[in-house]
């Protein structure tokens, strides 16, 4: 058995592994933050959507095994063990303490060791460059058994300066272990500094494919990238597999990022509440490919993949439930192996419940269709067949419609609402203003009655408006002309960025201040708001601050 | 009949070689992981007739060590080998945090221990590995007399769960007990008396054990003393009962390893004794410096030089016996 998680089911569960891991050092006063960090979508991944495991039944013959050989690594993979079920989060709190079972570094979990160990922990680590080794006997008794399991090993680029990870990289190679996957948490940082400082792995690439091992290279922090690779390595024959994740250490919390500093510091108890309010406001572009110019659907995707976004928003018009008509499920289909980035699909169509199978078949990763369009039963027969399909379930509700009270019992296993800031059916209408305050709302309400997924700010989101809709609550934001309607995407995309930006450091700080912190946390903060100081009105502050 | 009653010589390796073969037989979890040294460790035999349960994995000891962890992680009864040398000597760390601390199913078999190692030296004497293999928790240490022994203890450490670490030595020697010998003379933890005495006691290991043999006869020739001669073969489980014994009742100890007196036999020896029964002890081993080395044919006069003799055991027993109060 596995998770398959959909989409953002995965984003959110990660969000909630770095939550974790952070009070989990904050509670320790020390550990690894950045390291956790930067290898929690790679662990995120595999264990809630790539590997067979049960937490139920942690020694299941035919799972697939994980060897965290960067063992470091320790908060993020106990969160991602317990955010899967393998025992309850609340102990993270217990981490590094006297007679806690999470020890300093992972501990094999056995009958012997069941005091300072917790299920589903295969490998005893924190002497580094050993666990490559252990994944290769691993797969080979694996593969002496004619399991169809997988081994997954992760290491990290400080380890990779030990002799034995390439002992075991020729050994794999020379076994020609095609059970066996590791991927490489990239992040270029290592204790002392800079991986190329300390001691250069660079051509990383190069180096494993010269040891004669297949090779993927992905941005780490792409859960759809590592599926993307995960999905080809289980294709290589008679090779091993290294997925080469580039990460960023501290990836998460601006301030931690990138800084060796932050290898293996453990931020202030008081500092915690700001810091899984930054973790809790990760947010989401979805450029939508029907503004703009009329041009290449294919092409635009591409220059949005090369901005960075996350999302691609599709916005499907039947020209009966919207007067326009923009395309249907044949073109996404047609679209779909041109990126890896997720679809978010938005039907703004009549009847979707007559049309769902298509777009499931087309692989979208969000589905999200109009509350005015259908009707309880109908919706939560499309619900049913996205979460079946391990695609996001998404509703849309128009300016003046409200949440429909039938969604209540339907809303746990939501993944999106969007609130709809024009009324739908073209791109480049404005803002309206009123739906600010029905986001707040709205957003309250879907909590209250269990909802967990995401709020998607959709229509006239701009450089202007973003900052709004950020603070009302929403953390998907559907840019069409703000993104297409400029000749210079790039510099459009940097001003969204910018602005969201400038929007959370508002909000951190004046939580920090709120907590009597606000000193601190310019301190600990101040490289990150340098930019931001005029914006800010902080720039004396900042000054002050040595 | 415990001890060998004619002059027969046999290798350990090849024991070790053929006891592996026939572990591979009775259960399909015996796997190997050999390090470039398969022909003079005899694993190759393993190889040769399982050759999908053996690995080679060159020259790359931490490697190996670690394969073998993953293999036992996986459900297998890991043997790894290759010289003492390099395993432990390259291996400590992984042997500790890979297999002690989450004590797998790994057994660490190496051979050419101790000075008789032949001509290739300093380098590759180990006699330290008893010292550092002890002193790791979860961790059983075991150094088999000769080639019957190995036999016996093969099997014993490959039905028993967990780490163990057994070195065998180069030469072959003369065998010490009886080739019919019963299972149950080779329990772990459990030395064994070979011969009775009361005026000392030599516990030795190894190939040593046939120096105390010697040792003791010469004893009883030219001194008219009864000593008595134990085969500690398990270092660590130390047989603590059997040493209060001994000391209590013969009231002087000597010991006898191809190794450091720092660390291995003599300090476990003497560790429990002091704690049990406190008499007068002396180690003798290699004293604390490097070897050297030296032609087949010269071992002996190289066991000299460094004092691994029978004449200098006996020479220890009357002194240490001169200290008894």
């Amino acid at each position: 058995m596995g998770f398959n998680m959909r989409y953002l089911e995965l984003k959110r569960k990660i969000r909630e592994v770095r939550m974790w891991a952070i009070q989990g050092i904050a509670e320790a006063g020390s550990g690894h933050p950045g390291a956790s960090f930067s290898a929690a979508e790679i662990m995120g991944t595999l264990y809630f959507r790539r590997m067979r495991h049960d937490p139920k039944n942690h020694s299941w013959d035919e799972r697939d095994y994980f060897i965290n050989s960067k063992a470091h690594s320790a908060p993020g993979f106990y969160s991602t063990l317990a955010v899967a079920g393998y025992f309850p989060p609340e102990e993270i709190k217990t981490l590094r303490k006297l007679g806690s079972r999470l020890q300093g570094h992972p501990v094999r979990y056995s009958e012997r060791q069941k005091h300072h160990s917790v299920p589903g922990i295969e490998y005893s680590g924190g002497s580094e460059g050993i666990g490559l080794s252990v994944g290769v006997g691993i797969a080979l008794a694996s593969r002496l058994d004619g399991k169809k399991n997988r081994v997954y090993v992760l290491i990290g680029d400080g380890e990779s300066n030990e002799g034995q990870i390439w002992e075991a990289s020729m050994a794999a190679a020379k076994f020609k272990l095609d059970n066996l996957v590791a991927v490489l948490d990239r992040n270029r940082v290592q204790q002392d500094g800079f991986t190329e400082d300390i001691m250069p792995l660079d051509p990383t690439k190069n180096k494993w494919e010269a040891f004669n091992w297949q090779v993927f290279e992905v941005d780490g922090h792409r859960v759809e990238q590592l599926m993307d690779a995960l999905n080809k390595a289980s294709q290589v024959k008679d090779k091993p597999v290294m997925i080469v994740a580039n990460t960023v250490k501290g990836n998460g919390v601006r301030h931690m990022a990138n800084n060796p500093q932050w290898h293996g510091k453990a931020p202030t108890k008081k500092q915690t509440p700001v810091l899984m309010e930054e973790l809790e406001s990760e947010f989401f572009i979805a450029p939508s490919i029907i503004a703009g110019e009329k041009e290449n659907y294919e092409q635009k995707i591409k220059k949005a993949e090369r901005e960075g976004v996350e999302l691609i928003h599709l916005d499907v018009m039947d020209g009966r439930f919207v007067p326009n008509n923009t395309f249907l499920a044949d073109t996404i289909k047609k679209l779909r192996p041109s990126t890896s980035l997720p679809f978010d699909a938005h039907l703004m169509i009549e009847k979707p419940i007559d049309h769902i199978d298509e777009y499931i078949d087309a692989r979208c990763d969000i589905i999200t269709v109009h509350a005015e369009a259908c009707m309880e039963d109908e919706f939560a027969v499309i619900q049913e067949r996205c979460l079946a399909a391990g695609i996001s379930p998404g509703i849309a509700i128009n300016p003046e419609t409200d949440v429909p009270k039938w969604l209540y019992p339907h809303l746990p296993d939501l993944d999106v609402v969007i609130v709809m800031s024009v009324n739908p059916g073209f791109a480049g209408q404005k803002f309206i203003p009123e739906t600010l305050p029905k986001m707040v709302a709205v957003s309250k309400e879907l909590r209250e009655h269990g909802f967990n997924g995401y709020i998607e700010a959709d229509g006239g989101i701009d450089a202007t408006t973003l900052q709004s809709v950020y603070d009302a609550g929403a953390r998907i934001f559907v840019a069409g002309n703000a993104v297409y309607g400029n000749a210079d995407i790039h510099s459009a995309m940097i001003q969204l960025r910018h602005k969201a930006a400038v929007t959370l450091e508002k909000k951190l700080l004046e939580h920090a201040t709120r907590l009597g912190i606000r000193y601190d946390w310019m301190k600990v903060r101040k490289h990150i708001l340098i930019p931001y100081a005029s914006e800010l009105g902080i720039e004396e502050e900042l000054n002050a601050i040595k | 009949m415990l001890l060998s009653s004619e002059k027969k010589t046999a290798d350990m390796r090849g024991a070790y070689g053929d006891a592996l073969v026939e572990l591979g037989k009775s259960d399909p979890r015996v796997v190997c992981v050999g390090g470039d040294t398969t022909d003079s460790l005899k694993t190759k035999k393993f190889g040769d007739k399982f050759p999908d349960r053996m690995f080679n994995v060159g020259i790359a000891e931490a490697n190996l060590v670690s394969i073998a962890a993953g293999l036992s992680i996986a459900g297998k009864v890991a043997f790894a080998s290759t010289y003492a040398a390099f395993i432990p000597g390259r291996a400590v760390d992984q042997i500790r945090n890979t297999i002690c601390y989450p004590a797998l199913n790994v057994k660490l078999v190496v051979s050419h221990g101790g000075l008789t190692v032949g001509p290739d030296g300093a380098s590759h004497q180990q006699i330290e590995d008893l010292s550092t293999m002890r002193a790791i928790p979860n961790m059983r240490v075991i150094i088999p007399a000769d080639a019957v022994a190995v036999k016996h203890l093969i099997k014993t450490i490959a039905d028993t769960p967990g780490p163990f670490y057994m070195r065998l030595a180069r030469p072959t020697t003369e065998l010490i007990y009886s080739e019919s010998a019963p299972a149950e003379q080779f329990t772990i933890g459990k030395g064994n008396v070979l011969t009775d005495g009361s005026d000392a006691t030599i516990i030795a290991c190894g190939l040593m054990v046939g120096k105390a043999l010697e040792a003791a006869a010469l004893l009883k020739r030219e001194h008219g003393l009864s000593v008595r001669v134990v085969d500690m073969f398990t270092i660590k489980p130390i047989d603590t009962e059997l040493v209060a014994k001994c000391a209590k009742e013969t009231g002087a100890i000597v010991t006898a390893e191809e190794h450091n007196i720092i660390g291995g036999l003599g300090s476990a020896v003497s560790e429990t004794a002091g704690e049990t029964c406190p008499v007068p002890i002396k180690r003798v081993g290699v004293r604390d410096t490097f070897g050297e080395s030296a032609r087949d044919e010269e071992v002996d006069a190289l066991l000299e030089q460094y004092g691994l003799t029978a004449t200098e055991i006996a020479k220890s027993v009357i002194e240490t016996r001169s200290r008894v109060r």
